[in-house]
């Protein structure tokens, strides 16, 4: 009797099983590279309701960070200005700009503007801002270069991986208590940056939580 | 190196000996196997009647499909960020608000401060600043903030059972009022919240409508205590007991640190049981009672007794008393009382007696809210005998005005005429009196009107139901048991529209109906503030309170000769030898009734019995031996003609001849937390009879009912005597240079330190956080695990999982009882607050395969719940047995609801729960393991709080010592436990943990453990005959005689 299957066929279950090992390898390993906040998020720029612009405000008129996000230095939370805030200075300027409508309704009808979140934490991570801009942990750490930006992107990852290279080697990223919310500020001429963090984690008995899980997660 | 194998050495069978149950005592299976399984057998498995294993392996394979096509909605979520559009004063986002405020209640009101997150009140405390709970709470307080989000409460006006609008009442208000021009019309029936506003309002509206009627009921309330004083000294004054001057306590059938008690009374007792030394001089508590209280708890000398033998052991006290002071008229005054047989204990009596007068000025008798007003009011004869008056005891005039009776109301409504009704709180068609047929009654008034702040039985009966509001949600206001008088401000907008009684009475009155304004003009009025008071107004508004000039009258006489006439008019009421009484108690839970849908007071262990989800009807060993019954069996109690069907539940230390049932439970109609839990026993209530009815007949039924019992959960291996370790004052002074008594008592004496094969990182930071608790001024209250409950967000499971060992509460009260030769009729009881022992070399962090609890430097043992993926090993390897396992996702589904497969069933936690969790801590989900972490939210807060301080200045950045404390250490009405810095010496923990009374749990294991026990002490009279029993230290369960049992430990290693 003939053979009914031809003699390559002998192998092909083991091809078939091996092309799905790679291939599943192939998948898990995407997966485990790709998805991940350094290239599921970095990079996100949602549109927002009032096409805010940083640079212009931060960037060209040189008001600080914390005019807006002013409880920065004694909360967790740095808040999102309100309504009020914006109309201090546009009650007087730019009073007919279409873009700035949202916060002139916002103003009259006392609904506030809803801004499209960018920057989120985990529900089971307890970041707290005034802990980390009181101690010489500068915005653009964490947030990029906000004062270039045109729309607010994510600019960095913030996965506990990323949050770690700053905790475990803090003397690469402190700088001033002053300097904190200028985006621009670089170590003065002949200096490194860790000449002068390394100083000011010995100077400010600086010691973040690395081993103590409970620091982030309660 | 071979396994190490360590055997627990084996409790010594001789001594005294400690158990959580009969069924330790007993040594039972099912006793071994909570002890020796982390879960009882087969709890991890699913059972439940809606999902077979098969049903649900089906189950899962259609949600691996179904997950498939949900695969495509794999968007980001987009989350908005709504700033205010004004700033709002005070507001920070992220931070908390906290307002002063009061809850008031029928003993007082009890000074609060509300934390709020974003005009959220999330967490109550006691206010610090005020003298009578200096922070504290209780039980009720901390759980009130659940009772605030209910999403069962009442939130519509509704007229005849439809809703309606509150504009609709008002009209029909304003015709009432006008068809009734001189009152005789109108009846009001009040609960007893002592509330200065509402009794200002009650004026005007007797002086409005002077025929008007007016009544108050409260079944747990003081009002036989308040007829016996004004019997004594004169109408309207009330007794104000200070346990805290007293020497000499003996208090009979009156649980005064209980729920015959307030937290004044408590903080009282326990400021005297702060000892520091042997040289302290503690107080002494005598306490006669029929069944275990918290009071018979903490007693030096207890003697069971039926509650209705009560009046024939103040008699025979009122003799002795007599005889030492030469005093005939109170032998003439106690003659005179009908109460049988007053023969028992001589002895006792004699003694007790002899001790009460020696501390002439320092003792102090209470009788029982419970006894008859004769008896109540020979007990006050005696403190006058005593010479307690104005030292121990002192008179004032009543906090709340006086009012008829329910019974007195309802024989008006019969007649009747009357046109309106107004029911202000209180739901009375539940909880009045059987003989009163009140629900009848009720009907004969043309309109009622009920105001409650949830749908009850009384709502129903009535034309008119309004929404009340909750005490955080309107001004209200209150004296505390010091008389100073507490403005409670509201927290949060009313959030189902409610008004509260205030509002309406003034509506009634024709003055303005403005909460605020009400308040603010008892306030002028009160406080008697001359002039401008706004100053005076902002200052209470801040601090909470404003003290209250109190009147300086003439110093109270006691009037013999009514007290005389009460008692010839008594009658004897004493039960025989062979027949039951039936003891009424109000519940430590759910009081009335009032708070049946509160899940987590359903879920609290009670204090004693350790029932959840139920009442039972409580009886002594003997009792039930007698009747054929054990725990759990359901026993027919009868009345006359009534009866009730109850489990029974075997209580060691109850009198033998008394039953006694939690009022309270069998609601029908409130939500679905509270629904059918338990039994209704007030249809065995009546006007005469209403604490306590004899001539009960109790019988077997040969049903059987599930109770959810806790006290065998979490059973340590099993040498009470070493786990909660007392002894008597004597026995102290005798070893007063001994630095190791206490904690080289029992195996800790003979046992050979372990060493460990545990490591932990170096605890070398600045700080290092540890937690005393003093067992000596521990009551077994409870409020710790409330509060634990609240602040650290943790779910309620239900009757079914409790059942099954898997309630979630953090830390638990162990109750123990402890008597020499396995007695269960006269054990003495010892509770244990027992939480996560923060281990410096934890069991639970080696076995984690994931490193989901570790440890940290400032030695907390942390637990990461992303990383936990639901082995359980740790708690497996707890020997505190302190970890809890989410079985079901609690938190995300009802409790009726648990056995559910995913996809069809509902999830989600209603809105208004929400928003009672604590932002700063972690909604756990199923399949995650949790335990105390020692609060640490508020940990890091504070040390977040000292960088942020630190900032540049170069300063090492160090928690101030005793500037914050854990949920527990808060609420603790006697500040028994103490949380802090064991690095700062200046703090109290620092101090405590070197005290001679410290030790802690399971030394020999090395685990060098972060809380320290401080042993009882026990202050025993030796010449009470039963004084050799108290204590335990020389004969606690491993005394040096005995042989050591444990084997192969300490040499085990090298075999």
């Amino acid at each position: 009797m003939a053979n009914i299957f031809p003699r390559w066929s002998n192998w092909l279950p083991f091809k078939i099983i091996f092309c799905l090992l790679v291939l599943g390898g192939g998948v898990s390993a995407g997966v485990w590279y790709y998805l991940n906040p350094e290239y599921m998020r970095v990079g996100y720029q949602p549109s927002q309701p009032v096409p805010f612009s940083h640079k212009i405000h931060s960037g060209q008129l040189g008001m600080d960070c914390r005019y807006c996000h002013s409880f920065v230095e004694t909360s967790a939370y740095s808040n999102i200005p309100t309504t009020q805030v914006c109309m201090n200075c546009h009650s007087q300027i730019q009073r007919e700009n279409p873009k700035l409508q949202p916060v002139r309704d916002s103003w009259q009808s006392g609904k506030p503007v809803e801004w499209v979140q960018i920057h989120k934490t985990p529900e089971h991570v307890y970041f707290h801002h005034s802990v980390h801009v009181n101690r010489g942990v500068s915005c653009v750490s964490c947030h990029g270069k906000v004062n270039e930006m045109d729309e607010v992107y994510h600019a960095e990852s913030h996965s506990m991986a990323w949050c770690l290279t700053c905790h475990r080697n803090p003397s690469e990223f402190l700088r001033p208590v002053s300097e904190v919310t200028n985006l621009d500020w670089k170590p003065s001429e002949g200096k490194t940056q860790h000449e002068i963090g390394a100083a000011l984690v010995d100077q400010w008995h600086i010691n973040p939580p690395v081993k103590n899980c409970a620091g982030c997660h309660r | 190196m071979s396994k190490r194998i360590f055997q627990h050495p084996a409790e010594s069978q001789t001594g005294k000996r400690y158990w959580r149950s009969l069924g330790q005592l007993q040594d039972t299976p099912e006793f071994r196997q909570w002890m020796q399984r982390e879960f009882p057998q087969g709890a991890s498995e699913l059972e439940g009647n809606d999902v077979s294993r098969r049903g649900f392996l089906q189950f899962m394979g259609a949600s691996v499909a179904l997950a498939g096509l949900s695969l495509t909605s794999c968007r980001r979520p987009l989350k908005n960020l709504v700033p205010f559009t004004k700033a709002v004063e005070w507001s920070v986002p992220g931070k908390a608000l906290f307002f002063t405020s009061v809850m008031p209640g029928r003993n007082g009101g009890l000074p609060l401060v509300v934390t709020t997150f974003d005009g959220r009140p999330v967490k109550i405390e006691g206010n610090p600043l005020h003298p009578v709970n200096k922070g504290t709470t209780d039980v009720w307080a901390q759980s009130s903030v659940l009772d605030l989000y209910d999403p069962q409460r009442s939130k519509e006006v509704l007229f005849g059972g439809r809703k309606s609008e509150f504009s609709d009442f008002e009209k029909e208000l304003g015709t009432i009022l006008k068809e009734n021009g001189d009152g005789s019309g109108l009846a009001f029936l009040t609960d007893g919240t002592v509330s200065p506003t509402r009794d200002r309002l009650m004026r005007l509206i007797l002086r409005k409508f002077p025929k008007a009627k007016w009544s108050s009921y409260e079944p747990n309330g003081k009002d036989l205590e308040l007829a016996a004083s004004g019997i004594a000294f004169g109408k309207g004054s009330e007794v104000v007991n200070r346990l805290d001057r007293a020497d000499i306590l003996l208090t009979v059938d009156r649980d005064i640190l209980g729920v015959e008690g307030d937290i004044s009374s408590v903080r009282g007792f326990a400021a005297r049981r702060k000892v520091e030394g042997p040289k302290t001089k503690m107080n002494r508590l005598y306490v006669v009672e029929n069944r275990y209280t918290l009071t018979g708890g903490m007693s030096d000398h207890r003697l069971r007794l039926a509650a209705s033998r009560a009046g024939a052991f103040l008699k025979a006290l009122a003799m002795q008393v007599s005889k030492l002071s030469g005093d005939q008229s109170l032998a003439a005054l106690a003659g005179g009382l009908k109460a049988g047989d007053t023969k028992f204990k001589d002895k006792w009596v004699e003694e007790c007696a002899a001790d009460l007068w020696e501390h002439k000025g320092k003792s102090l008798v209470l009788a029982g809210h419970r006894q008859p007003v004769a008896v109540q009011a020979l007990a006050l004869a005696v403190n006058v005998a005593l010479g307690a008056l104005g030292k121990t005891l002192e008179v004032r005039r009543a906090v709340s005005a006086p009012t008829d009776s329910i019974a007195a109301l309802a024989e008006e409504l019969r007649k009747g005429g009357t046109k309106a009704l107004f029911i202000l709180g209180g739901n009375p068609v539940f909880n009045a009196p059987a003989d009163v047929h009140w629900a009848e009654a009720q009907a004969k008034a043309q309109t009622v009107v009920h105001l409650s702040s949830d749908q009850n039985e009384t709502s129903s009966k009535a034309q008119w139901h309004l929404p009340a509001a909750h005490y955080l949600e309107q001004w209200e206001d209150s004296f505390a048991s010091d008389g100073s008088y507490i403005v409670g401000q509201p927290v949060i907008m009313p959030l189902y529209s409610g008004i509260n009684s205030n509002e309406l009475l003034a509506r009634i009155a024709g003055v303005d109906p403005d909460p605020l304004a009400l308040v603010r003009d008892t306030f002028a009025e009160v406080t008697a503030a001359n002039g401008d008071y706004t100053k005076a107004w902002a200052k209470a508004l801040k601090s909470g309170f404003a003290a209250v000039i109190s009147d300086k009258s003439q110093p109270p006489i006691l009037n013999g000769g009514d007290i005389e006439k009460v008692i010839t008019a008594s009658p004897q009421v004493s039960v025989g030898e062979n027949d039951f009484e039936l003891v009424f108690i109000g519940d430590s839970k759910v009081d009335d009734g009032r708070y049946a849908n509160n899940g987590w007071l359903q879920e609290l262990p009670d204090p004693v019995t350790k029932l959840t989800w139920d009442n039972a009807a409580l009886i002594s060993p003997a009792a039930a031996r007698k009747l054929g019954v054990d725990t759990g069996d359901v026993v027919r109690i009868a009345v006359g003609e009534k009866s009730i069907e109850i489990a029974a539940l075997v209580l060691p230390g109850h009198a033998d001849n008394s039953v006694s049932v939690a009022l309270g439970y069998g609601r029908t109609e409130v939500g679905s937390i509270g629904k059918n839990v338990g039994v209704n026993v007030f249809p065995l209530l009546t006007t005469a009879n209403s604490r306590y009815v004899t001539g009960v007949s109790v019988s077997k039924t040969g049903k059987r009912h599930p109770l959810a019992i806790t006290q065998e959960h979490g059973a340590l291996e099993g040498r009470g005597a070493d786990l909660t370790r007392q002894a008597t004052t004597q026995e102290w002074t005798e070893n007063a240079e001994n630095k190791n008594f206490f904690k080289k008592m029992g195996i800790d004496a003979h046992a050979p330190t372990n060493f460990s094969l545990y490591t932990h990182p170096p605890l070398d930071d600045v700080h290092g956080w540890g937690m005393a608790v003093d067992l000596n001024s521990c009551i077994g209250c409870s409020a710790c695990m409330t509060a634990c409950q609240a602040e650290n967000n943790i779910p309620i499971v239900g009757k079914e999982q409790v059942i099954n060992g898997r309630e979630m509460h953090w830390m638990r009260t162990d109750r123990y009882f402890a008597s020499e030769g396995g007695d269960e009729d006269e054990p003495e009881m010892v509770s244990q607050p027992m939480m996560c022992q923060h281990c410096e070399n934890a069991p639970c962090e080696t076995v984690c395969p994931v490193n989901a609890t570790v440890h940290s430097e400032d030695g907390l043992n942390v637990m990461a719940y992303n990383r936990c993926i639901g082995t359980r090993y740790c708690a497996n390897n707890c020997p505190f047995k302190v970890r809890r396992f989410n079985f079901f996702d609690y938190n995300q589904r009802s409790i009726t609801n648990l056995y559910r497969w995913n996809l069809i069933s509902e999830k989600g936690t209603p809105d208004s729960i929400q928003m009672q969790k604590n932002p700063n801590v972690t909604v756990r989900m199923r399949g995650v393991m949790e335990k105390c972490t020692f609060c640490v939210q508020r940990v890091q807060e504070a040390k977040i709080a000292a960088k942020v301080h630190a900032a540049d200045s170069g300063v090492q950045p160090r928690v101030p010592a005793d500037s914050f404390t854990s949920a527990c250490a808060q609420v603790c009405p006697t500040e028994a436990i103490v949380f802090g810095d064991i690095r700062n010496p200046e703090s109290r923990i620092a101090k405590l943990k070197e005290d001679q009374r410290g030790y802690r749990l399971l030394d020999y294991l090395n685990t060098e453990n972060r809380v320290w026990y401080l042993a009882r002490i026990r202050n025993p009279n030796p010449k009470m005959p039963d004084a050799s029993r108290a204590g335990s230290a020389s004969k606690g369960g491993h005394g040096h005689g005995d042989a050591h049992g444990h084997s192969s430990s300490q040499n085990g290693g090298h075999a």
